[in-house]
């Protein structure tokens, strides 16, 4: 079994889990080495090219891991959005929600 | 000042012809229906509204703001321009959430999150709130715009004010939000394209990147390369401590909505994606286009400093990457470089427009006046709030000078207090509408307390701002934490229905029984 998974049925694509984790811990280390690296990187140094570089190797990782899980929760959510947009109409006559 | 050539009023007009054609072409899919003018529908791939979140970030005063900061701090500036981070965590969680959601706007999201009275409460403060928020922050870019065309072309302030502005509300009047996503890809293209040249012009105006490096060292300033390059751990005006403020804050401010002021805007273009995975890397990819820009922008003005390194005014010195334009590009791009600076601007005009339109009409008219209008109705109502919205900003923009100093403080509201509640309210079941409601009253009192009235008597020294946020953050706890804890918690089939909607992450779990119980949930083993 990998440590990442690859296909989701929908109902543990709707879970928090390890991918997710990762997700949230990757993106915001990729967003810092980004913005240092492009800096470093136009100023040509030569840091700036090493931290530019594992930036987009960080945010690569981070799409292969998410990406999967995010196209199942998006084709399960979208069978559902109708009902919950006509419900959400409903919902604008506030004496109604105001049990 | 500065004077056009034929090539320059060419890039001008063509400019303007594109922006309100936009207005035209699109005018018929704005009118389909309420979805469409404020949401295009919700069926855009991810890429255009990322190009708006960029374009939306790119702000008239957006260049003085990042000249000033890098000017004064070197690369260090960089993290004065980290905010948008919140971006990073909010792609893969409250974007995510907020999608699932389908609210048109952050208030309406409070009706589904909370219920009853406390609930429509918070959603009309936030929706007036909200109104309030675009309208100054349309008179305060205009206000800027002003202001450049007066160093530019000597125009008084008041035409640069109205002028742009009027011509950016024809597409947005006639085309909603279609107008705006689709003129911010344009603008979005343009402006980076723009930023680029003219960074790297002034990079090589100063020697190329080898000289602006070399030149550092000979001053004695190599300091300013080092991104880390901190007055001390709590010492001088920039220390560590804020660095470390301002990471918590903007990173983990991902996991709420509402703890970055940007997220009201960004919440129109998540829910405008197809689906949940467009919203997520819409919001991750234009936010990183951001961060990648200033960082362009960075290597640019290091180049300014390098050219003019005594500057002391910083009203002088954050106009320097407009200078390196005016002063460095050959005559004929200078139009060009301003129909750019026209880009930057209307984006954000169009995009505060829509938005504030958005809260008016959906939150305010539709919500408790007219529950029963028509799409038309609604729709011509949206049209008649963006028209208030522009002519409110012109007042807002002319009374700017007596009233920042006010606006800032009221901008403040927004992040110290409320920023732990607005994560609360996504991650922890138990917290409820009055507890948020409590958060805000107490965040608008201790505000005053903290930054003006305890200072000024001597009772409290005058803190830094991050210090300020510890401490309102701490105060606001003592108070909303006990009101949610002493007042009920939202009703049980209210909650377990938002729950099977947005799955939220976080400590949901007498929810989640609940909702496993009446079997709205599948379990993954069943699944299997």
């Amino acid at each position: 079994m990998r440590f990442f998974k690859r296909n989701w049925t929908a109902a543990e694509a709707d879970e928090w889990t390890r991918e997710d984790a990762l997700a949230i811990v990757l993106s915001p280390i990729a967003y810092v080495l980004i913005m240092i690296g492009t800096a470093l990187s136009f100023l040509l140094l030569w840091p700036g090219f090493v931290l530019l570089g594992i930036g987009i190797i960080a945010t690569i990782i981070m799409h292969w891991v998410i990406d999967p899980k995010l196209k199942a929760i998006s084709d399960e959510f979208e069978s559902k959005q109708k009902d919950y947009i006509l419900d959400l109409e409903r919902n604008m006559r506030w004496e109604e929600t105001d049990e | 000042m500065v004077t056009f050539t034929m090539l320059d009023w060419f890039w001008l007009i063509l400019f303007m012809l594109l922006m309100v054609g936009c207005g035209v072409l699109f005018y018929r899919l704005g009118k389909r229906s309420e979805s469409d003018f404020f949401l295009a529908g919700r069926g855009l791939p991810w890429w255009l509204p990322a190009s708006s979140v960029y374009a939306t970030h790119t702000a008239t005063d957006t260049p003085m703001w990042v000249t000033g900061v890098i000017y004064r701090y070197g690369l260090s500036g960089l993290w004065y321009t980290f905010f948008p981070a919140w971006c990073a965590i909010s792609a893969f969680v409250s974007t995510r959430i907020f999608r699932r959601s389908v609210a048109y706007t952050q208030a309406e999201w409070n009706i589904l999150r909370f219920g009853g009275l406390g609930a429509e409460m918070l959603r009309g403060w936030i929706a007036g709130w909200q109104v309030f928020m675009n309208m100054f922050i349309l008179g305060w870019v205009g206000m800027a715009m002003g202001k450049i065309c007066e160093l530019a072309f000597g125009w008084p302030v008041w035409i640069g004010l109205i002028a742009f502005s009027s011509i950016c509300a024809i597409y947005v009047l006639a085309a909603g939000y279609w107008g705006v996503v689709m003129a911010d890809f344009q603008q979005g293209i343009i402006a980076l394209a723009v930023i680029i040249m003219v960074s790297v012009w002034g990079i090589i105006a100063a020697g190329g990147p080898g000289a602006i490096v070399t030149r550092l060292g000979d001053m004695g300033e190599s300091w300013r390369l080092n991104p880390f390059a901190f007055s001390g751990w709590f010492d001088g005006d920039f220390p560590a401590a804020w660095f470390v403020t301002m990471l918590f804050i903007a990173v983990l401010g991902g996991f709420g909505m509402g703890t970055s002021i940007d997220w009201y805007p960004e919440a129109q273009r998540i829910q405008s994606n197809k689906t949940v995975r467009d919203a997520s890397y819409s919001i991750w990819w234009g936010s990183l286009l951001v961060l990648a820009r200033n960082s362009i922008w960075a290597v640019a003005i290091l180049g300014f400093y390098v050219l003019f390194p005594n500057i002391q005014e910083t009203s002088d010195y954050e106009l320097g990457w407009f200078r390196i334009a005016f002063e460095y590009l050959p005559s004929g791009m200078v139009g060009f470089f301003f129909a750019a600076i026209i880009a930057i601007h209307l984006s954000t005009v169009s995009t505060h427009l829509n938005l504030g339109a958005v809260y008016a009409t959906r939150d305010l008219f539709k919500h408790y006046f007219k529950p029963e209008a028509t799409e038309k109705q609604v729709i011509w109502f949206g049209r008649l709030a963006t028209f208030v919205l522009l002519i409110g900003s012109f007042f807002y923009g002319l009374m700017m000078e007596e009233i920042t100093s006010w606006l800032i403080f009221a901008l403040w509201l927004m992040a110290a207090g409320v920023w732990l509640p607005n994560i609360l309210q996504v991650i922890w079941w138990r917290f409820n509408a009055w507890g948020y409601l409590a958060s805000w009253i107490t965040n608008l009192g201790m505000s005053w307390l903290v930054v003006w009235i305890l200072p000024s008597f001597g009772i409290l020294p005058e803190l830094q701002d991050y210090q300020q946020f510890w401490l309102l953050m701490l105060l606001g706890a003592l108070v909303y934490i006990p009101v949610t804890l002493l007042t009920k918690p939202e009703k049980m089939d209210h909650l377990v229905k938002y729950y099977a909607m947005s799955r939220p992450i976080g400590w949901w779990g007498p929810v989640r029984r609940e909702a496993e119980r009446l079997g709205l949930l599948i379990k993954v083993e069943e699944a299997k």
